[in-house]
């Protein structure tokens, strides 16, 4: 009982975070028209007096803005502890199957050619997909231990993109598309619009809400195929249909937010730090923490000085004095 | 050194070639210094016309008549001769068809150009005449300066302070020039110098729009052009040591000066980022090549500072509090001129604030609410990197924004050079910002300049339909 206390508790600290981040910003607005603004579209005269700029500000950049970090931070801790339980590896993240390389590597490919932001997201998205189904079918050439010939094509599919990334930046014009690129790589939520957020947030939330509603099967995924198999579970197929998910959002979300490394690496052992390796309750903190975390993260980025701070800058910066100091802590087992 | 007999020198010439053919590579490392001169050598004696040598006493010419200056006739007598071989330079008192004199007016208020020979000494055309042309083109070319330094009336090499603080030893004439920075090629183009260079780096010049005029300006810019060879980071050494050049100009923040260094190559470095310094490349730039170069160099200081004053004389009655507040940003819409950059500095020339000023650095990632404070009057976007007014008008962010709403985004103009890059071209980009913010006040209009500063300083007799695209406030 006590783990889904702290679910909750973790789960309420989010929304007040929310709700908090919503009156932070460059732009000074009182929390009072924060409040007026959002129930503005309910009761229209609420909004009166309030600056129109203030208004639109909230509407349309803070509030989407405060979404996609939410989701993406929660699709980051989802997705890195679901991939660490299959892969049975707790050094995995989501980009280990070559997500992130290949979406970078579509994501600079469309700044060189088009332009257009919703085209590079697109993509970012398809290549990051791409990346994926090449690790998956060269794994299929070799027929050994496919977990770990699948890891092993992973992060050559991975070094494969990283090395055309390279190639793109290096026939780049340097004063225009290379800094473009490399300001994709380094990962940004400065782009969020509701237009872009809601592929997004299909995405992420189905996942979400699949990988919650198959939680209670990880413990089961995380111990040997063959106990798997006693258990009554084919383990190949439903590793696949994860494998799938998990692609889909990360590359969903990398799209958008750029590379934001580390998230999903660290916030499954934030997690099992607090709940302990169950993974009934380990994914649920796992996708709080990762949210969270993110907004944080995000909150300082973009409030803290008249330039935008990238994220890996800060992700850093922030979470490894939490995470040590979780661990001094903790007593729970991995 | 210039004493050495012609045949020396071409025999010279002749090993070399022939060794060229055999073993290319080895021989176009300069190992030793004597090599890269003596090959200067052969280039300029060449021009020389050595057969003509001994003939004994000029005769009188009837190409054209000559007004001097007493104390400038000699100089003149000499570089005709070397120039008509065997004729001597015909002297009269009035109505001569060229004059060539230290006291001189332009004919209007703009600082003009006369082809300057010697410091403050100039050849002033009379009449059409080509052998005129000719000899004036020869009077301010790298060979009629080569006369005037043996004939001891300028220096062999001049002691000249780069911008990165070393003092470098220059021997004169400059006759091959690598620039890697497109900045610098623009300094040396707009001070009439582009034929000495053998390879160079361009600002703008990779879109289709600027390599078309650039080509139209200098038909050599497709067969120099060095982006393959030679940028801020790359230094390709075999095609430098083939190119043999007397000088490599850069930027200060270049990164391969050690390796430019260990084959005695001159390196000179530029660092203008402010107007101040912009003013002391041009300086410099001119003092390299001589006083013809030297002269335009000047001259466009003395235009810019010209148009800088008149501008803040026209702005003056508008209170700081009331002066258009400017946002410039860049290749992305979120990306800010900060305070150091040069886009701040035209801003200000131009009679506007600069919102953005308070940044540090280069271009800054800002977010849009950080935009929404700064609440500027006007966003200028630059002419590069993809950057459009679109991305901006068409995004529904900025809809926020007074200024988008009223569609107060601008694309700074640019022909080649973009005009709000620190070159000589930024005298216009101040220019058309200050007619784009205060129409009212400021009565210096952009196609007039754009008209003049492209043909006196960059020689390019620019085009009716060219001017309307650059200096359009849509």
């Amino acid at each position: 009982m006590r783990k889904w206390i702290k679910i909750v508790i973790s789960l309420i600290f989010l929304l007040t975070l929310f709700a908090v981040s919503l009156t932070l910003g460059r732009y000074k607005i009182g929390v009072i028209d924060v409040l007026k603004v959002l129930l503005s579209p309910i009761f229209p005269k609420l909004a009166t007096g309030i600056p129109d700029i203030a208004r639109q500000l909230i509407l349309k950049v803070r509030l989407p803005r405060i979404l996609g970090a939410l989701l993406i931070g929660a699709g980051f801790g989802g997705t890195g502890s679901a991939l660490q339980a299959i892969f049975k590896n707790p050094l995995v993240d989501s980009n280990i199957l070559g997500v992130t390389s290949g979406a970078g590597f579509g994501a600079g490919l469309a700044l060189l050619l088009m332009r257009n932001p919703w085209e590079v997201q697109l993509s970012a998205f398809i290549f990051g997909l791409l990346a994926v189904l090449f690790a998956f079918l060269g794994s299929r050439l070799y027929k050994s231990t496919p977990l770990l010939v699948l890891t092993l094509m992973g992060i050559l599919i991975g070094s494969l993109f990283n090395s055309l990334t390279a190639l793109l930046k290096y026939v780049a014009d340097p004063l225009d598309t290379l800094p473009a690129i490399t300001f994709w790589i380094l990962g940004s939520l400065t782009g969020i619009t509701w237009q872009n957020l809601l592929p997004l947030a299909v995405i992420t939330l189905l996942g979400i809400v699949f990988l919650l509603l198959i939680r209670w099967r990880f413990n089961i995924l995380s111990l040997d195929d063959q106990e798997a198999k006693t258990l009554g579970l084919d383990p190949t197929s439903m590793k696949l249909i994860i494998i799938i998910f998990t692609t889909l959002m990360t590359a969903a979300a990398v799209s958008v937010s750029g590379v934001i490394g580390w998230v999903g690496l660290v916030i499954p052992h934030a997690g099992r730090l607090i709940v302990g390796p169950d993974h009934k309750y380990l994914l649920p903190i796992s996708l709080i923490l990762g949210g969270a975390f993110l907004l944080i993260i995000d909150n300082i980025a973009r409030t803290l000085l008249p330039g935008e701070i990238p994220l890996g800058v800060l992700s850093g910066l922030i979470g490894v004095p939490i995470l040590i100091a979780l661990m001094r802590r903790s007593k729970t087992g991995w | 050194m210039n004493n050495t007999p012609f045949r020396l020198n071409l025999t010279f010439l002749i090993t070399i070639t022939l060794f060229t053919a055999c073993v290319p590579t080895q021989i176009t490392q300069p190992t030793s210094k004597t090599t890269s001169e003596s090959e200067v050598q052969t280039i300029t004696v060449q021009i020389k016309e050595p057969e003509n040598i001994e003939t004994e006493k000029p005769s009188a010419n009837n190409r054209f008549t000559i007004v001097a200056d007493d104390e400038l006739k000699t100089s003149v007598a000499m570089l005709f001769e070397s120039y008509f071989p065997g004729e001597a330079a015909a002297f009269v008192e009035k109505g001569g068809d060229l004059v060539v004199t230290k006291t001189y007016e332009c004919p209007d208020d703009r600082p003009c150009i006369w082809a300057t020979y010697l410091p403050d000494s100039v050849m002033i055309q009379q009449s059409e005449n080509a052998d005129i042309e000719e000899f004036i083109t020869f009077a301010i070319s790298p060979e009629g300066q080569e006369q005037l330094i043996n004939a001891g009336d300028l220096p062999q090499q001049i002691n000249l302070d780069d911008q990165a603080g070393s003092t470098l030893v220059i021997p004169q004439p400059i006759n091959r020039v690598i620039s890697t920075y497109g900045p610098a090629t623009s300094y040396i183009y707009s001070v009439h110098a582009q034929d000495r260079l053998v390879s160079a780096s361009y600002l703008g010049a990779r879109d289709p729009k600027g390599s078309a005029v650039m080509g139209k300006m200098d038909p050599r810019f497709p067969e120099i052009m060095g982006d393959k060879f030679f940028t801020q980071n790359d230094f390709n050494v075999e095609q430098a040591a083939v190119l043999n050049p007397d000088l490599i100009v850069t930027s200060a923040r270049t990164s391969w000066l050690d390796t430019a260094e260990q084959l005695g190559l001159d390196v000179f470095l530029f660092d203008a980022e402010t107007p101040e310094r912009l003013r002391d490349a041009m300086q410099l730039v001119g003092k390299l090549f001589g006083p013809h170069s030297r002269a335009i160099a000047d001259a466009w200081i003395s235009y810019y500072d010209g148009i800088a004053s008149a501008i803040q004389e026209q702005i003056a009655e508008i209170p700081e509090d009331q002066r258009v507040r400017v946002l410039f940003t860049g290749t992305a819409p979120l990306k800010v001129a900060s305070g150091d950059m040069y886009q701040t500095d035209i801003i200000r020339a131009a009679g506007g604030i600069s919102v953005s000023s308070e940044l540090k650095g280069y271009w800054n990632d800002v977010n849009i609410e950080q935009v929404a404070l700064w609440d500027p009057d006007v966003i200028i976007v630059p002419p590069y990197g993809g950057a459009s007014v679109e991305a901006i008008t068409e995004s529904s962010e900025w809809q926020i924004l007074e200024a988008v709403q009223e569609r107060q985004v601008y694309q700074m103009p640019k022909l080649v050079v973009p005009w709000d890059t620190p070159a000589p071209d930024s005298i216009l980009g101040i220019v058309w910002i200050a007619q784009l913010i205060n129409p009212e006040s400021i009565n210096i209009d952009c196609a007039t300049e754009a008209e003049y500063f492209y043909n006196t300083f960059y020689n390019y007799p620019i085009t009716e339909e060219e001017l309307a695209t650059i200096c359009q406030f849509d």
